[in-house]
């Protein structure tokens, strides 16, 4: 069977001023798939997520050399930036829900892309936050501030807000490690379900966590892909010396 | 398309509110330069705002001029903001100095008078005395009025020189000496700054640090913070208001050099108190346990450690201080006074630098002269803000040791 | 034994030294209130003046026995109002323009700039308005005089602009960066996110910048005196009537008044007073209910 390629790096590198974070990056991201990337603390692949969305452009001293292709184009060269960006969503490591309702947090995104029409936006706020599994909790409080909300329901909440872009990938930067596990399991439990409609990338740092849901995974060290390939072969019989030591533990 | 079209206006909105502030600031600063920047000279600093006159009794010692003619006439008698010549200058030996008749312009009024252009190192004019047998000193630029009686109202220079040569033995000479200086006004903004920062200095640190290092949190320390807040949100005439009800009325103080110090000290207590506890705040827990666990004392550990790791925070509170008495106005006007002169004890009046600007501006219409006391004002203003940087940078290097 | 105990002493005498410095900022702000109070309520209390026709009066005229401060306090209101309308969106836009899109060098530049603006004394903001805009007033003006409402209001609303910038800057600074990456990760400009993230997360400092403005504006007087007009009687009509807010009725006559009209000044004073302390109280509320949040 073979999937559709939605992201393709071609030997990025990424320099932090004068320090290589990445170095010649090469992986394809298949579509309708969870995408795993692991490694210890600073190896990278966090950063290599942000590359995906250019998230990245935030931060001044960041200079990327390389192509991302997706769908096509090359992200790192002329495009524009924020329809990008509404096609490739993106969850972090903390909740961080606007100050606003909870309503108003899910219209933010399409708000942003000019949608006025009132029922046209109930309606996506509804399916939104129906996808992301938080409906039946708050549909008797949306316009209440979304700061009041726990912090497994505050992570769910930024899932339907990035949900109601309807974007066609979610990057997921260690959604989980703020929370705990029942609200993890639901996460997970949640991201299963979302991977039949999306393209799925998550950054974690539970070597379980990508064994439990992830598709393929990529091991990252000081900056390079040191394997990338099915989940269970990773974990089960990793071609590389470096990945097995890390998967039992011997650091990281 | 329509969004990036919003983005752009809204871009452009913001560039131009930036726009103005800046302008603003431009514009307020270049309209003072400009307007006053052509009164201000050494002269302007250094003479006092009032004319004064008095009589000088000169022994008369004819001392002949060594320098030529032509780098006499070179001399400049006068001073452009009021003067233009009328006369060149003339060589008087019996006195050793020469005069010019100049036409001397205050407001509307025009008037023609003689000054000293030009006083030879060894002239008697140097050596002059008053009544009473104190030293005076006679300068270029000073005016003659009247000789042992003769008044030179009227005549032409050359029968005013030929007067004075006439005259032998003690000289007595009606002189003025020009005002429209703001000696007096620098001063007195000085003596304000000092006498009200060594009563709001002490007062403001001890209380930050009962505040910081002695006090629980509770009733009291709210009290006083709210207190403190209160203080720094109540406008400086009802300071002024205050200062002349109870320092100036009811412990009698009149308006004085005291009273205004006394007033702008409240002023000042909760800039010093606040930029003081944060100061305090900054400086590590770990600092006052290691000088405790040493055995000091808590008073010791406070003037030994505390304090020290704290003085740029402190510094940083003088310094605004200073802009604060430099910049009021309103509570100064009420409590000390608009009179142009140095304070000669702490119960005289005396004006500062912007209480007479304010008082030059509006009761002399004089925008020039406010705007030349006014380059002052900036130039201090200037010079405390960056001073305050580079000792706010000093305190943040410390925090990141 | 003796040693230690003498070094207790000075400790706690030291200590409580400490505390009365600590105390005096309270004690001076009751005299403060104790006298402005005491002299302003003095005229009402023994019946020499009535506090209705001093409150409800249009003329102040100490000639005539005649003290109304209505229309000064009118005119203080608008001049206020006006102030905020024109200084506060262009300061907090600038605000915006220091927290979000300079760079941290021309950042730099325009916060020295703004510090030296607040640094400029008062009386040299009069000094300006008098010299340019009470001339430029007066050239558009169908009164005989530049000194108005108008330039009251250009006067003032320039010198609220460091404060409200400097308030709202800080506060915009303060907001979480998580904020920021959320917004732009739905694809949101940068525009979007600052007014539609940024700046209501910033709200209630913003608020509190603003109020000290208007604090600020009531509060002036020496700026404003210059360029006020000053007038005896009469609540302003139009942007180009001359007004007399109440902080210059003080300081114009109290050089010389005497007797129930030195006393009124007071009461002035006292009007001024508590206008102000409602401001204080509602920054210290929003300043509170932030920490809350």
């Amino acid at each position: 069977m073979n999937k559709k390629i939605k992201f393709n790096a071609k030997n990025l590198d990424l320099y932090y001023g004068d320090f290589q974070a990445l170095k010649s990056i090469n992986l394809e991201i298949c579509e309708k798939e969870v995408t795993a990337f692991i490694g210890p603390s600073g190896c990278g692949k966090s950063t290599f997520l942000r590359c995906l969305n250019r998230m990245n452009d935030l931060i001044d001293s960041v200079k990327i050399e390389g192509e991302i292709i997706f769908e096509g184009q090359d992200i790192n060269g002329d495009i524009d930036v924020i329809n990008l960006r509404t096609r490739v969503g993106m969850v972090f490591q903390k909740p961080n829900p606007f100050p606003m309702s909870i309503y108003e947090n899910i219209a933010y995104g399409p708000k942003c892309q000019g949608v006025k029409d009132k029922t046209q936006l109930d309606t996506l706020v509804k399916e939104s936050l129906v996808k992301a599994a938080l409906w039946e909790e708050v549909k008797d409080r949306l316009n209440k501030s979304a700061l009041g909300l726990s912090g497994g329901q505050q992570q769910r909440l930024c899932i339907a807000r990035a949900i109601a872009m309807q974007p066609e990938v979610i990057l997921m930067d260690e959604p989980t490690s703020a929370l705990d596990p029942i609200a993890t399991a639901k996460i997970e439990d949640l991201m299963s379900k979302l991977k039949k409609d999306y393209t799925i990338i998550i950054v974690t740092h539970s070597m379980q966590q990508a064994g439990r849901i992830s598709d393929k995974t990529a091991f990252f060290l000081m900056g390079e892909v040191v394997e990338f390939n099915e989940t269970p072969v990773i974990f089960t019989n990793p071609a590389d010396k470096r990945t097995e030591d890390y998967i039992t533990g011997r650091f990281g | 398309m329509g969004r990036k079209m919003k983005d752009v206006l809204a871009k452009s909105i913001i560039y131009l509110a930036t726009g103005i502030t800046l302008c603003v600031l431009l514009f307020i600063v270049g309209f003072i330069f400009v307007k006053g920047i052509s009164l201000v000279n050494w002269d302007f600093l250094t003479r006092d705002y009032n004319e004064k006159v008095f009589y000088a009794f000169v022994q008369e010692e004819v001392v002949p001029m060594t320098i030529d003619a032509a780098s006499l006439s070179q001399k400049d008698p006068y001073d452009k903001r009021y003067e233009s010549s009328l006369e060149g200058p003339i060589y008087i030996e019996n006195i050793g100095a020469a005069i010019a008749k100049v036409a001397y312009k205050n407001n509307a009024t025009e008037k023609e008078q003689f000054v000293f252009s030009y006083i030879e190192k060894d002239s008697p004019l140097l050596s002059a005395i008053d009544s009473t047998g104190k030293k005076l000193s006679i300068g270029t630029d000073y005016i003659l009025e009247s000789i042992n009686g003769t008044d030179f109202e009227g005549l032409s220079l050359e029968d005013v020189a030929a007067q004075i040569n006439h005259e032998t033995g003690e000289l007595k000479i009606k002189v003025v000496q020009p005002g429209g200086g703001v000696r007096s006004n620098i001063i007195t903004t000085l003596y304000m700054v000092l006498v009200s920062l060594l009563i709001a200095l002490p007062l403001g640190i001890f209380g930050a640090i009962y505040l910081t290092e002695y006090a629980k949190p509770g009733r009291l320390v709210n009290i006083i913070r709210f207190a403190a807040e209160c203080l720094a949100g109540i406008p400086s005439i009802i300071f002024g208001l205050f200062g002349m009800a109870f320092f100036v009325v009811a412990l009698k103080f009149q308006i004085s050099l005291l009273s205004g110090s006394l007033t702008v000290a409240i002023i000042l207590l909760p800039v010093i108190i606040r930029s003081t506890e944060e100061a305090l705040k900054t400086v590590p827990t770990a600092f006052r346990e290691g000088s405790l666990a040493l055995g000091a004392t808590k008073l010791q550990t406070i003037f030994k450690v505390v304090l020290p790791c704290a003085v740029p925070g402190i510094a940083t509170a003088v310094l605004l201080s200073i802009g604060r008495v430099v910049g009021e106005s309103a509570a100064l006007l009420l409590t000390a006074g608009t009179v142009a002169q140095i304070p000669g004890t702490l119960f005289s009046p005396g004006s500062t630098l912007t209480v007479q600007a304010y008082y030059v501006a509006k009761e002399e219409g004089n925008i020039e002269l406010a705007c030349a006391i006014g380059i002052v004002i900036i130039v201090i203003v200037i010079v405390l803000n960056i001073l305050s940087r580079i000792t706010s940078d000093k305190l943040n290097v410390f925090n990141k040791k | 034994m003796e040693a230690i105990k003498r070094k207790k002493l000075k400790e706690k005498i030291v200590e409580n030294i400490f505390l009365i410095c600590a105390c005096v900022a309270v004690i001076s702000l009751l005299a403060i209130t104790f006298f402005v109070f005491y002299n302003g309520l003095k005229p009402f209390v023994s019946n020499s003046y009535s506090l209705w026709s001093f409150l409800t009066g249009v003329e102040w005229r100490p000639g005539s026995n005649l003290y109304g401060i209505l229309y000064m306090f009118v005119g203080s209101i608008f001049a206020t109002l006006g102030a905020i309308l024109i200084g506060v969106p262009v300061a907090i836009l600038t605000a915006v323009f220091i927290a979000e899109l300079a760079g941290s060098k021309v950042g730099k530049l325009i916060r020295f700039a703004v510090e030296l603006l607040a640094g400029i004394p008062s009386v040299l903001y009069g000094v300006f308005g008098l010299g340019i805009i009470v001339p430029y007033v007066l050239k558009i003006s169908p009164m005989a005089q530049g000194e108005s409402l108008l330039a009251t209001i250009l006067v003032l609303a320039i010198m609220i602009l460091p404060t409200v910038i400097s308030i709202s800057e800080t506060s915009l600074s303060t907001v979480p960066m998580e904020y920021r990456e959320g917004s732009y990760a739905l694809g949101a400009s940068k525009i979007q996110t600052i007014f539609r993230v940024v700046i209501p997360a910033a709200r209630s400092g913003i608020m509190t910048g603003v109020i000290l403005g208007i604090g600020r504006a009531i509060g002036e007087t020496m700026a404003v005196m210059l360029v006020c007009g000053n007038p005896i009687a009469g609540i302003p009509t139009s942007i180009f009537s001359q007004i007399r807010p109440l902080t210059t009725n003080i300081a114009l006559e109290m050089g010389y008044a005497a007797g129930v009209h030195q006393e009124l000044l007071y009461s002035t004073g006292v009007v001024l007073f508590i206008f102000i302390m409602i401001i204080n109280f509602t920054v210290n509320k929003l300043v509170k209910a932030k920490v809350g949040s």
